[in-house]
């Protein structure tokens, strides 16, 4: 069996690696204007330093060029983006939000979430298959066979999409997904500078502070890479503070793996509480500004 | 400009019930509702139709059954967007979700974009039930289209779109050829509240319903879905607000967290 696995971070492409190790498979591993620094455990590198990562086009079509049973790319939104693409272009099956993959025979299995949270899917499909994997799932390996490296030249195209400008997003620091002490605010905060009660928590507590997505994409007060939920990131923390969210589907779908979770929330009715360990029924500029200093003390 | 706009039904995932116990999902008894993203993408096509003129038709596939409730839920759905300004609709009925992966769905779909002769289409980013984000990309491919996700502006220039669009560490902006197959956030507009005047007008709008008929396979089969085990404990703590986080705060002790 062949696998390709593409990814625009080398990290995430690193676990794919993880995986493709489990499954035995002679692997190649695409890279798109990035070097291959301390990879290991993959068959080739194919390089391409004439593409970068956004260069949807160019990736796509050296993903094309790639025969293999089974594509594995990362779950960001430049991995996803190309899952259907490439999938279609294969005549294969595809796959998003993958969190564990399995090989039996000519056919794959991989879990997934649905439902919004509700429900895990298990699904099934004859290769070939695009499947991308959620980040964290499966561990880099630390050693492994060292890869032959190929170099190529971007594939030439009649391009359709033009890249016009670029700009960074502020960065936030400790990933989310990564903590493990998340508070999460949200619309029950009514000011920005409110929010700093929540930084306030989360530094006594060692932890960092995420959002409901209203917070992250509308209001913009918090950058969009801490927004929480089915069309953010999903955490795992130790502990995990909900301020002021109402805990709707979407929110709520990113929290299930925390171990314990503390709601704040004046309204004795709101679905955050169906969720969570501990529920505090309060106004949040009355809790909030005692628990601190009950810490503090 | 002539738009073609993906509508999907989705489950209400807020209002389904599932026993974990006994891992039943209870999808019959689940109302669907329009995607709350693909009504951004409605709200999308109407805007650029005032803008520069054409006609915005919607599509939708029906993938959750097709008995008389998921119809009606399905029409009211279809009257909404005409009722926001969308000039016609193409409502194909009878697929099961199960048997009908977004393989097939993109293909049946791209048939109706090519007979409507549209240059654009607009979906939203995904949908609440399952946010895969996969049909609109398909789609793509399908009609060998270019595709660009995550929108949080379209300009129209001339044959060309001005698209940003939003990553997880940039904000891009693109230069797209028409035609072309665009994915929209929730952050891209305020979708309309229709005025009664437009809904009474919207039945009057025409709207083709057809069978679906079975011409593709699946590539994807789902073999179960279970419902995930969390347990929360679900204790509100109750008393003044002093003695409540004293609590609070002995219980994580407790739990080894603080
Ligand atoms: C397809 C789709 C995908 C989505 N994906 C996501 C996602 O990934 N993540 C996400 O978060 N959302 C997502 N959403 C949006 C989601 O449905 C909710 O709209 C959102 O989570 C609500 O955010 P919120 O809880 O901050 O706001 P609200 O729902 O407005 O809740 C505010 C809460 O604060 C409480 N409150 C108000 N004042 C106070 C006070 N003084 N003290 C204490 N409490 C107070 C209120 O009782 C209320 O419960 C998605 C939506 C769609 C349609």
């Amino acid at each position: 069996m062949r696998v390709v696995i593409y990814s625009d971070v080398l990290d995430l492409a690193k676990e794919l690696i993880g995986l493709a190790n489990e499954l035995n498979a002679e692997t190649e591993l695409i890279l798109a204007g990035m070097e291959p620094d301390n990879v290991v455990g993959v068959d080739r590198i194919t390089l391409y330093r004439g593409i970068s990562p956004e260069d949807q086009e160019l990736v796509l079509e050296a993903l094309k060029q790639a025969e293999a049973d089974l594509y594995l790319l990362s779950n960001d939104r430049r991995g996803r983006e190309l899952v259907g693409l490439l999938a279609h272009s294969k005549g294969g099956a595809s796959i998003v939000d993958a969190t564990s993959v399995k090989v039996e025979g000519d056919r794959v299995i991989a879990e997934r979430m649905t439902l919004g949270g509700k429900g895990v899917a298990v699904e099934e499909a004859k290769m070939p298959a695009v499947i991308s994997v959620m980040a964290g799932k499966y561990k880099p390996p630390e050693e492994g066979k060292s890869p032959e490296i190929i170099e190529k030249e971007a594939p030439s195209i009649e391009r359709r999409v033009e890249l016009v400008d670029k700009k960074e997003k502020p960065k936030v620091g400790v990933p989310l997904d990564k903590a493990d002490v998340v508070i999460a605010v949200g619309r029950g905060f009514k000011k920005k500078e409110d929010l700093k009660m929540a930084y306030e928590l989360a530094e006594i507590l060692g932890g960092v502070v995420g959002a409901t997505r209203p917070l992250a994409a509308d209001l913009k007060w918090m950058p969009e890479e801490v927004w929480i939920g089915i069309s953010g990131v999903r955490i795992r923390p130790k502990l995990l503070i909900v301020i002021g969210a109402s805990g709707q589907q979407q929110f709520s779908a990113g929290i299930m793996d925390s171990k314990v979770v503390v709601a704040i929330n004046n309204d004795e009715k709101a679905p955050i509480f169906e969720v969570s360990d501990y529920g505090i029924v309060a106004d949040l500029y009355e809790a909030v500004p005692k628990l601190i200093e009950k810490l503090k003390r | 400009m002539n738009i073609a706009v993906l509508l999907k039904q989705s489950i209400d995932v807020q209002e389904l019930m599932v026993d974990p116990d006994s891992d039943k999902i209870y999808l019959e008894e689940a109302p669907t509702k329009p995607g709350e993203i693909d009504l951004n993408a409605v709200e999308e096509a109407v805007r650029i139709k005032e803008k520069v003129g054409g006609k915005a038709t919607l599509i939708m596939l029906s993938t959750w059954g097709s008995s008389g409730k998921r119809k009606r839920e399905a029409r009211e759905a279809i009257k909404r967007s005409l009722a926001m300004g969308l000039d016609d609709a193409i409502f194909i009925f009878g697929a099961d979700g199960r048997e009908v992966d977004t393989y097939v769905s993109a293909k049946v779909i791209a048939e109706k974009v090519r007979e409507i002769e549209a240059n654009l289409v607009l979906a939203g980013e995904g949908s609440e039930d399952n946010f895969t984000g996969l049909l609109p990309a398909r789609v793509a491919a399908e009609l060998g289209w270019p595709y660009v996700a995550y929108a949080t502006s379209i300009e129209v220039e001339g044959d060309h779109l001005i698209v940003t669009r939003s990553l997880e560490d940039y904000e891009e902006k693109v230069k797209v050829k028409l035609p072309a197959v665009i994915s929209v956030t929730q952050e891209i507009n305020k979708p309309r509240i229709p005025k009664l005047m437009e809904i009474v007008k919207a039945g009057k709008k025409p709207v083709k319903e057809e069978e679906f008929n079975k011409k593709h396979e699946s590539k994807l089969k789902i073999k179960s879905i279970k419902v995930p085990k969390v347990e929360r404990k679900k204790v509100v703590i109750e008393g003044d607000l002093d003695e409540v986080l004293d609590k609070l705060l002995q219980a994580l002790k407790e739990e080894g967290v603080i």
